[in-house]
């Protein structure tokens, strides 16, 4: 039968089941909480990574400074590097206790996510909360929500009456 | 049965352009007690790795180039398994997404491309192992077209956050 005499056919919903189940059998039954000893071995690899990751990230947020200027002068590989090094910090640094660096990282991704021109006071500001939360500096929430806002308002001012690329 | 005991059959593969990401979530999968990890680079290694190795999980990471974790779930989703590659042996496979993107309009993107579940960055231990145990114990629901197979395109998916970066 082709196309043409194919009537039409509605969507089927099927059941399939789990993983667990085809591996472990029909009988298997879904556990209904987390396993704290799971969690904590978890816990335990993520502190271990900890000290590793928090120098890491002291020098990804030292390199984000040397991207600026090229950035904002056009520099295509300079926004790829500077882009990828704060999508990491976004990625990783609120999982080893750094929430407030990654969200300054956030807020930087999205900004270049958002414009094609940008604004080299725009990156240096998102760059210094990012160093100086690292530092200790400025991790109260409400503070860092306030920077945050801050830098959500030059943005605003930065690229007033432009049109946002994504 | 303990959850170790489950993790311990369990083959997972985790696709991200970051080492750093790939090495982290390999860290934890393995404290898990996941019996094989595997990890790609790249999407166009990720469908490979699929291909020829048949995971029970696929974590993939939602931005990457050239080929992202979108276009990933939806190949895998059709059977498109490169030439000469191994076989497309569970086009229903769960897949975990996790994106920096909890934007609808992404979260949007990744439902109608086949994702089973999303998670944003940055994740927690607890966050990760709930949601790799709920894709591997929960039936798996797949609406069949002519055009699409999958997790249903119409289910509401939200992005679980352990951390939101955007709140306060």
């Amino acid at each position: 039968m082709n196309d043409a005499q194919t009537p039409d056919v509605p969507a089927r919903f099927l059941r399939l089941p789990s993983v667990a189940e085809r591996k472990l059998g029909a009988d298997f039954t879904a556990p209904v909480r987390l396993d704290p000893r799971v969690l904590d071995q978890m816990q335990d690899t993520i502190r271990e990574l900890t000290v590793k990751y928090s120098e890491n990230l002291k020098v990804q947020v030292g390199s984000l400074f040397s991207f600026i200027e090229p950035t904002a002068a056009g520099e295509a590989e300079a926004r790829n590097q500077l882009y990828s090094t704060a999508h990491e910090i976004r990625g990783l640094a609120g999982t080893f206790g750094y929430p407030t660096v990654g969200r300054f990282a956030h807020s930087l991704c999205a900004y270049l996510e958002n414009y094609k021109s940008i604004v080299s006071t725009v990156m240096r500001f998102h760059v210094e909360a990012m160093y100086d939360a690292l530092q200790g500096r400025g991790t109260d929430d409400i503070l860092a929500s306030d920077t945050l806002a801050s830098l959500d308002r030059l943005i605003a001012l930065s690229h007033d009456g432009e049109r946002s690329a994504g | 049965m303990t959850d170790r005991e489950l993790f311990a059959r369990l083959k997972i593969l985790i696709v991200d352009d970051s080492a750093e990401m790939r090495n982290v979530l390999a860290a934890l999968l393995e404290s898990m007690g996941v019996g094989a990890i595997l990890s790609a680079a790249s999407g166009e290694k990720g469908l490979e790795l699929f291909c020829a190795e048949a995971p029970d999980l696929i974590i993939t990471d939602g931005s990457m180039r050239p080929m992202d974790g979108y276009e990933l779930t939806r190949r895998v989703r059709n059977g498109e398994c490169p030439e000469g590659n191994g076989d497309c042996h569970d086009r229903d496979v769960p897949v975990l997404m996790i994106s920096g993107h909890v934007g609808a309009e992404m979260v949007r993107l990744a439902r109608d491309n086949g994702v089973t579940d999303y998670i944003g960055k940055p994740i927690t231990a607890a966050t990760l192992y709930e949601r790799v145990l709920a894709a591997v114990s929960k039936p798996i629901h797949i609406v069949e077209t002519k055009a699409y197979r999958g997790p249903s395109p119409r289910r509401r998916l939200v992005p679980h956050m352990s951390i939101d970066p955007l709140s306060e």
